[in-house]
């Protein structure tokens, strides 16, 4: 026994030896490790002990330096320096913690404001601002199509006045803003460089991001309004604008957070995301850039949801990945290379179910995103999946941060799971993934085409249909959702409660107010010179700034562009089959199907369902989740067009005959327009129509939309075999009554 | 016609039929979705329930142009309609879409699209679009359609578009009730000519390369080259009508209004030759003696005796002791003897 220690300490003494023999034992142990293993799984094939990921990565039980053997060229890097794979500066959080960077916006400018001032008092450091959906798809608070998502989602911005209070008191050259605009990113950016020029603040000195990406709201968000083509334009015309006269300003944030929360793998996220990036730079190159004007002022957005290590190893990737897509365009800046990105923990993987464990969630989340380095982060507040964040939720989601970065020490050391078996081989295997992924969509001619394809988005849709069925079986758990659930829960949360109504008449009064006091001969002038500088090579930041300076209103000034440019329509495209194909023998999903059968047989055709969204919300993951499951189930599915009136939802169902509408609502229109929806069916013959809502619905909305004549409502979570089900059992039992 | 079913509870749900006829005429949405219903359902009442009205409304059909549309998936039929029927309705037309899908998963369940794709079409007072799952059975197309067809004409729609999806049988029945037979295909691929079935090529009366726009302009004009060389060898299906062919882009709205004077020069033609309704005519007593058809399998088929025999006679063919043809002759005859 003392011999053989004593021979240890030797060995430990003299590294160059260790290392040869260390390799040798290791051997021998491993295979020791794997008996004993093989002895305690009983019998069990160690192979089938391994995990395998939805990203299709093999995870096994156990990684040792064996795994490392071919990763030199990954092992070997420093933080700072090409190709940045252990963080974009030297010291990191060392010296600069990352930001507390919290999206938030309440329904008017005044709200947000005061709502803004309080956090950073409180300790946050940057600011994000949440717009609602009327201003997100260009429409000013009166236009009839957006009464139901005015203020809803985020605060309402008419014109400049409105930027103004939002940033009042705010000191816009100190305090870097984050702006989640795609669609109408133009009004919207003009709006807030002149809010601050009236605030005595030179564009030079403004230092913030706009999210300004256009090609992930043809794959997932929706929230875009012109072609893909017009778009492309604006984004180069305001990279190069900024370029030119913002120098602290991030022209772009390339976003894979809606992605992942649309159900993609990570891969996905991170390939299509970066793909994104090399398109957006060919995009600033074609307009005439150089590489190195533009590209370090490029910036990214992840998600960061529950598989810990392999989101780690996702933002280690994105960095090797992205700097070595780069070398491509020769920049000679080093920063052009160097990937920074803001994270958000997921909102998809909160449950409304037992809700308080969503602080826990988010919590893990905060941690592997600043394990992997983020330079911002925002934490999600516990309630989401309920409504939007209330004051008490949205302080919990800022202290969770500053709790990580003050009282954990993590901040301490750069990059710290740097070395780990487990995760370079995972940042490796991500790496490899990705990187054919990124090489399918190339193949294709680039990110603009796959996406005009509909390629990525049918891609993300499978995945988020296979995600769906595994949790419906039971494979994914998902704690007080399909395991652990507490029955006898009933807890009061305080919700956020928006009068959407109030908000609406104080927008029209404060439009009426600019539309009174402004020289009209101005604002029709400047919006002339837009509508020909669409036409022809004007810079269409330039000319919003002068438009809005005119107060002229974001309505008008997207409606100019649109005259010009058209509004998009969706091109949409659904799946069969691949929901269906994850059951065999699943009980709940037999029991539907039979169900169905029951039902055509006895009513002489499949049940039908529209699947609806109503209002501005363009969030469909929700709709062709379930279309694509009921369909499988045995049900006709009619899908409703996006950025629907209850009127025109109201006529479909009517001409294609359907027994059910299902609604899914994802961002708090449905109080207003789903009893707009019965009312016009009801008026119009389809009385027996039965509706249904699924999505992110209050408690405290559910006893009015029942009273409305809403006949199940199913909240985030609710297994689709589930309310296939119960939708099925209300028509059969309409059917023996009738 | 005697009646075999207990109608009552039907009309006591849905109306009398002398009600819904009523309606059907006065261009009542509710009531002209819900006969599509009755005549598509699988129930014997009913189909024999709409039926009924249909026969009341029957009179006051014809009256439209009935125009099929057609081409492989992916091709953009939907945009093509949006745009089209756009265009119609903005001159003043009432358009009814029947969009027949075939997407139908084992479940017996399926995807409705289409309307995503006629945002602008859906949202008219002067549009009717149904799209309607494909179901089990082809025939069960044919008849579905033409009813809704017909109810859509006794509604005031004064032009009926026909929606079909993929290339195959169903181009030939729907071709069967409609005036006339528009072909959409697309550039990009470069084996077109290959890729749809000459059959089909020879229904159309109008070719449309879609897409031709942006990049695939050049390549959707040399494709439209290629198939007007190609379809002069085609035999003119009505008189003096030789199939065109014509390139338009329907995401930026170009080549429609050619596509709508080939249109009613088509008709125009038609008038002169006044042969329209003979055409039409011809059409019915097809429609007859497909009915008959699928009536007698429909009745062979679903003999529990008969199925018992065929059953025996399968045995005997498998080890070669009778021929197919021999028993399906002995089959048959049995049948006729019940």
């Amino acid at each position: 026994m003392f011999n053989d220690n004593n021979d240890i300490f030797i060995l430990l003494r003299n590294s160059s030896i260790e290392r040869k023999i260390m390799v040798g034992i290791s051997k021998k142990l491993f295979e020791e490790w794997k008996e004993l293993a093989q002895r305690e799984l009983k019998g069990k094939d160690l192979e089938n002990h391994y995990w395998i990921t939805p990203e299709e990565i093999k995870v096994k039980p156990l990684y040792t330096k064996e795994d490392l053997k071919d990763l030199a060229n990954q092992l070997e890097n420093l933080p700072g320096l090409e190709p940045f794979m252990r963080g974009p500066r030297a010291t990191m959080y060392t010296n600069k913690p990352w930001t507390i960077r919290q999206y938030a916006g309440f329904s008017t400018a005044e709200d947000s404001n005061e709502f803004y001032k309080k956090c950073l008092e409180n300790g946050q450091t940057g600011l994000s601002v949440a717009f609602d959906l009327a201003t997100h798809r260009g429409y000013d608070s009166d236009h009839p199509r957006v009464s139901g998502d005015v203020g809803k989602a985020g605060v309402a911005i008419d014109s400049v006045e409105d930027m103004k209070i939002l940033f009042n008191q705010i000191p816009l050259d100190k305090m870097s803003v984050s702006m989640t605009m795609n669609g109408a990113v133009l009004p919207v950016l003009a709006g807030y460089i002149v809010a601050a020029e009236e605030q005595g603040v030179p564009q030079k000195l403004l230092s913030g991001t706009i999210q300004n990406d256009i090609l992930k709201e043809f794959m997932v968000r929706n929230t875009y309004i012109y072609p893909p083509k017009e778009s492309m334009r604006i984004v180069s015309d305001i990279i190069s604008f900024t370029s030119k006269n913002m120098p602290l300003y991030n022209s772009i944030s390339i976003s894979g957070y809606h992605m992942q929360e649309a159900g993609s793998t990570l891969t996905q996220e991170l390939a299509y995301t970066l793909a994104d990036g090399i398109e957006y730079v060919r995009a600033a190159l074609e307009a005439g850039l150089e590489i190195d004007e533009f590209a370090p002022r490029l910036s990214f957005f992840f998600c960061t949801g529950m598989n810990f290590f392999m989101e780690v190893a996702k933002l280690r990737a994105a960095r090797f990945i992205w700097a070595n897509l780069m070398k491509q365009f020769n920049p000679k800046d080093p920063r052009s290379l160097s990937l920074r990105t803001h994270c958000q923990t997921s909102g998809v993987s909160l449950t409304s179910q037992d809700p308080h464990n969503n602080i826990i969630r988010t919590a893990y989340e905060a941690l592997a995103a600043v394990l992997g380095g983020t330079q911002s982060l925002h934490t999600n507040a516990f309630d989401e999946a309920l409504a939007l964040p209330s004051k008490l939720s949205s302080r919990i989601a800022r202290n969770t941060q500053l709790i990580l970065s003050e009282e954990t020490g993590v901040k301490e050391v750069i990059d710290p799971l740097a070395g780990s078996y487990y995760v370079e081989s995972l940042t490796n295997q991500v790496i490899e993934k990705t990187l054919s992924l990124i090489e399918e969509v190339e193949e294709m001619g680039g990110m603009t085409v796959a996406v005009s394809k509909g390629f990525t988005k049918i891609k993300i849709e499978e995945s988020a249909a296979k995600r769906q069925a595994r949790v419906d079986k039971n494979e994914e758990v998902i704690v007080g959702v399909n395991k652990y659930v507490n029955k006898n829960l009933n807890e009061e949360i305080d919700l956020l409660v928006v009068d959407n109504k109030k908000v609406i008449s104080e927008q029209i009064q404060k439009l009426n107010k600019i539309k009174k006091e402004r020289d009209n001969n101005a604002v029709n002038t400047s919006i002339e010179k837009l509508r020909n500088g669409a036409k022809n090579k004007g810079n269409l930041l330039e000319l919003s700034i002068e438009a809005i300076r005119s107060r002229a209103t974001v309505g008008e000034i997207s409606k100019a562009l649109e005259d010009v440019f058209s509004r998009h329509k969706a091109v949409s495209q659904s799946i069969t089959g691949v929901y269906g194909s994850a059951f065999s023998e699943d009980t709940l999903f037999n029991e539907a199907q039979n169900k169905v059968k029951n039902f055509a047989k006895k009513e002489g055709r499949q049940p039908r369902i529209l699947v609806a969204k109503l209002g501005q919300d363009g969030h469909d993951r929700g709709a062709k989740i379930i279309a694509t499951a009921f369909a499988d189930i045995g049900f006709d599915v009619d899908i409703g067009p996006l950025f629907a009136t209850p009127e025109e939802t109201s006529k479909q169902a009517i001409e294609n005959d359907v027994h059910v509408v299902g609604i899914s609502s994802q961002a708090a229109g449905h109080k207003t327009l789903v009893p707009e929806l019965i009312k016009s069916l009801t008026e119009n013959g389809g009385e027996k129509i039965i509706v249904v809502v699924g999505g992110i619905v209050p408690p405290g909305d559910i006893e009015d939309l029942k009273k409305a004549g809403v006949s199940a409502i199913f909240g985030p979570g609710t297994p689709i075999t589930n309310s296939a089900n119960q939708v099925i059992d209300i028509l059969l039992k309409k059917n023996l009554l009738s | 016609m005697k009646n075999f079913f207990s109608l009552s509870n039907l009309e006591k749900e849905y109306g009398s039929i002398r009600d819904l006829s009523k309606k059907i005429l006065s261009g009542d949405i509710r009531t002209l979705s819900r006969c599509i219903t009755l005549s598509e359902s699988s129930r014997e009442d009913h189909q024999f329930f709409s039926r009924s009205v249909l026969e009341k409304v029957l009179p006051m059909t014809g009256k439209s142009l009935r125009i099929g549309i057609s081409g492989p998936p992916g091709v953009g039929k939907s945009t093509f309609i949006e745009t089209f029927g756009t265009f119609l309705v903005d001159k003043g037309k009432k358009i009814a879409v029947l969009a027949v899908d075939p997407s139908s998963s084992k479940s017996g369940g399926s995807i409705l699209g289409d309307k995503t794709r006629m945002e602008r079409l859906s949202q008219s007072d002067s549009a009717f679009i149904r799209p309607s799952p494909a179901g089990e059975t082809l025939g069960g197309v044919s008849r579905h359609t033409r009813e809704a067809l017909l109810l859509c004409e006794a509604s005031g729609y004064d032009t009926i578009i026909v929606e079909t999806v993929g290339v195959g049988q169903s181009e030939a029945t729907v071709s069967n009730m409609i005036d006339i037979f528009i072909l959409l295909i697309s550039p990009g691929g470069g084996d077109e000519l290959q890729g749809i079935k000459r059959g089909i090529v020879e229904l159309a009366d109008l070719i449309i390369v879609n897409k031709a726009d942006g990049l695939l302009r050049s390549e959707a004009e040399n494709i439209a080259r290629e198939y007007n060389s190609a379809v002069k060898l085609l035999r003119p299906k009505i008189n003096k009508w030789n199939t065109r062919v014509v390139t338009c882009s329907a995401l930026e709205n170009k080549g429609i209004e050619e596509i709508w004077s080939i249109t009613e020069e088509f008709f125009k033609k038609f008038d002169q030759e006044s042969d329209l309704s003979a055409h039409r005519k011809e059409q019915f007593q097809k429609w007859l003696r497909e009915e008959i058809t699928q009536n007698l399998n429909k009745q062979i088929y679903s003999d529990k005796k008969i199925n018992d025999l065929i059953t025996i006679y399968e045995k005997k063919v498998l080890i070669g002791e009778v021929l197919p043809s021999a028993a399906a002759y002995e089959i048959v005859k049995n049948f006729l003897k019940k």
